[in-house]
């Protein structure tokens, strides 16, 4: 198991040695047991790091702001920025190297194991202990977590409370990391995709009145996109105005911009948005979960996403964020590539 | 006027209605929203907050402003769309939700008029209802200048008494509909008008968010606009649209026109809403944004809320409904922020 501490030393160490320039990692929320990112750039900060079930972030998301912060900076800081990654968390480091959007000089990765548990979903524990006053959340071991409510710990079996995703994740050990913390743990998930498999059984139409439904939901809020560690256009489809836009770009030019999505939330802007979203996640979603957490009115995201992880290792035995050092699965032609779908 | 409505007797309340459109709060899911219902039956005012306000229904994310075709002769028809004028009651508004509408109506008159709201409200009757215990553990309308049975904004308080509701008209619209519930409703006794009485101060205390001195708030904001606490606080910030979206009485829009056809032109001019947190919020056309990064956008969340609507209008442009923490998916808290700004030393 992580052992908090240890984790905590080797924190205070790299700061003191000046070996990074801030730590992004979890703290608590004032006051109570869930958590929200943190930035330590001094030790003494490190007292708040916490780890436990409560680390529902994905933190590789800030890379995008570190990079984009560097990029205005005249003489920008070029150390590491240390980061803490589960193992879903440390495929999305290693596609960004993967795609050269940061090199591995960039990042001190900081790996914690999930080991046989995980991350709660928090509807999922709430409505388990409803009414309760839930204190504190920690890994018991052996797929079991700790609730503390009041002053009352129970152990339940991780399943219970875990989000889907860690339920139907077979790598809860980071793939890369500086220093890892915790066991490196294979698990035995008996159906990784069960998550979609009653979706996959719906006929077209039936999934077509499914999707209609979720999609009439969306309001455009793109916090699934925000919160995305691969979604780190400059220029998103999505956005009516294109970001890319520099003061040297002509009228001409700006006249040309296509806009492939309108700003209204109508069924279909909403399912434009979200299936070219879906298509360019293909072969790079690690099921970090991230989109389907923060939406405000529960569009279940998750469903397009591991559908196309899905295809991608059905078709083309490709798992993403696996391998750093080969091309991505769609910038790269291999002559046994299945091509049924070629007329 | 002061009546009392058994809850049994709601839904035939609302079947008198039949020629309004009625909206109600409706869960989705695990999702509670204003819903158009097509079901009096349906009708529950039993529910914690929805998580987009009403002001959806009066300010729709997507308007239709006007319809433009290019004619034969080479000019432009231009067809102007207005709201349907269907009257329409929502039911359950809390008041923190009301005094959003409020401030909106206010803000539609300024200046020039915004017809699509004004008309829209000028149809609506708002039947809301007090809180017995805060929704969230995020509210604080009580810092805010409302309550948990504020007034502002109600056409129709309704107080839940346990087996009945304690109807208060607020306004000649508030009276005009509860004379439609005549027969079904009856006159308070002196228990139940100390009953509602006492609900309303019990709530109040309730509320477990209090910010002090709000009425220094302007002056430390005014501190502090070029300092580094915006960067920190911002540092996790993702830039989304939650906070202000789920916001009852953020009112940015933006207007863009909706392409049917090029040749000959045809399409519609759409405003839909804005928001503040969005990287191409006030983006020139040069490609410059005044707001570059997610601190000064967190800066103009805070600052257009407490600061500027302040100065101009003597009133928060915030209810205290509690949504933008709550809702936010990374935990920025608009109150420590405040409390942060309080106390911030330069
Ligand atoms: S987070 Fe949900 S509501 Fe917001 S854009 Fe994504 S799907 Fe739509
Ligand atoms: S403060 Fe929170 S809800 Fe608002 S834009 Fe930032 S991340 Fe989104």
């Amino acid at each position: 198991m992580v052992t908090l501490e240890e984790l905590k030393d080797n924190c205070r160490q790299i700061l003191k040695e000046g070996k990074v320039k801030y730590i992004i990692g979890y703290k608590r929320k004032n006051g109570q047991y869930m958590t929200v990112p943190a930035f330590l750039d001094r030790i003494e900060e490190v007292d708040h790091l916490v780890w436990d079930p409560s680390c529902i972030y994905n933190l590789v998301r800030y890379l995008r702001d570190e990079k984009m912060r560097k990029e205005k900076e005249k003489e920008p800081d070029t150390r590491p920025v240390g980061v803490i990654v589960k193992g879903c968390d440390s495929r999305a480091v290693n596609i960004l190297i993967q795609e050269n959007y940061i090199t591995r000089d960039d990042v001190y990765i900081i790996g914690v194991s999930c080991e046989k548990s995980g991350i709660v979903d928090e509807k999922k524990l709430t409505k388990k202990f409803a009414g309760k006053d839930i204190r504190k959340l920690d890994f018991a071991g052996n797929g079991k977590i700790q609730v503390t409510c009041g002053t009352k710990n129970s152990v339940v079996p991780a399943e219970e409370i875990l989000a889907d995703r860690c339920i139907e994740c077979t790598i809860p050990t980071p793939i890369v990391f500086d220093v890892l913390f915790g066991e490196k743990t294979d698990r035995e998930v008996p159906d990784p995709f069960k998550t979609i498999k009653e979706l996959e059984s719906f006929d077209t139409t039936r999934k077509w009145e499914f999707w209609k439904e979720e999609m009439d939901k969306c309001i455009r809020c793109y916090a699934c996109r925000s919160v995305c560690p691969m979604c780190y256009c400059d220029e998103c489809v999505a956005d009516s105005i294109s970001l890319a836009v520099k003061p040297d770009t002509t009228a001409e030019e700006k006249a040309h911009k296509i806009r492939w999505v309108e700003k209204s939330p109508v069924i279909s802007e909403n399912f434009n948005y979200h299936l070219i979203r879906a298509m360019h996640l293909a072969g790079r979603c690690v099921d970090c979960g991230e989109c389907d957490r923060v939406c405000p009115v529960d569009i279940p995201l998750r469903y397009l996403n591991r559908k196309m992880e899905k295809e991608s290792l059905d078709h083309f035995g490709y798992t993403a964020g696996m391998e750093p050092e080969k091309p991505t699965l769609v910038s790269c032609f291999r002559e046994d590539d299945p091509e049924e779908f070629i007329l | 006027m002061e009546k009392v409505l058994l809850k049994k007797d709601l839904n035939s309340w609302a079947g008198k209605l039949g020629s309004y459109d009625i909206y109600a709060p409706f869960k989705s899911g695990d999702v509670w929203g204003y819903e158009l219902m097509e079901n009096q039956a349906e009708i529950t005012l039993d529910y914690p907050n929805t998580a987009i306000p009403p002001k959806k229904i009066l300010f729709p994310q997507r308007e239709v402003l006007f319809e433009f075709e290019a004619t034969q002769e080479g000019g432009m028809e231009i067809r102007e769309v207005l709201p349907d004028d269907t009257p329409k009651i929502i039911f359950g508004v809390r008041s923190c939700d009301a005094r959003g509408l409020a401030k909106l109506g206010k803000i539609s008159q300024g200046g020039i008029e915004d017809v699509y709201f004004t008309r829209r409200r000028n149809q609506t009757v708002i039947a809301g209802l007090a809180c017995h215990n805060p929704p969230s553990p995020y509210c604080f309308c009580t810092s805010v200048g409302g309550s948990p049975h504020s007034l502002e904004g109600m056409d129709i308080l309704m107080t839940d008494l346990g087996d009945a509701y304690y109807l208060e008209s607020v306004t000649e619209e508030g009276v005009k509909l509860m004379g439609s519930a005549e027969g079904i409703v009856t006159d308070p006794d002196d228990k139940q008008k100390a009953d509602k009485e006492k609900i309303h101060s019990d709530s109040e205390k309730k509320i477990l968010l209090d910010i002090s001195d709000m009425e220094k708030i302007n002056e430390a904001l005014s501190e502090i606009f070029d300092t580094g606490l915006w960067d920190r606080e911002s540092l996790s910030c993702l830039r989304c649209g939650i906070c202000t979206f789920s916001c009852p009485v953020c009112h940015c829009f933006d207007v863009n026109d909706e392409i049917i056809r090029t040749h000959p032109l045809k399409g519609k001019r759409v405003r839909t809403w804005d928001n503040c947190q969005f990287p191409d919020f006030t983006m020139h056309s040069s490609g410059h944004n005044p707001r570059s990064d997610k601190a000064s956008r967190l800066r103009q969340r805070v600052m257009h809320k407490f600061r500027y609507f302040n100065e101009n209008c003597e009133e928060f442009l915030c209810t205290g409904c509690g949504r933008c923490i709550e809702k936010c998916p990374v935990g920025i808290d608009i109150v420590e922020v405040l409390e942060k700004a309080k106390t911030y030393e330069k």
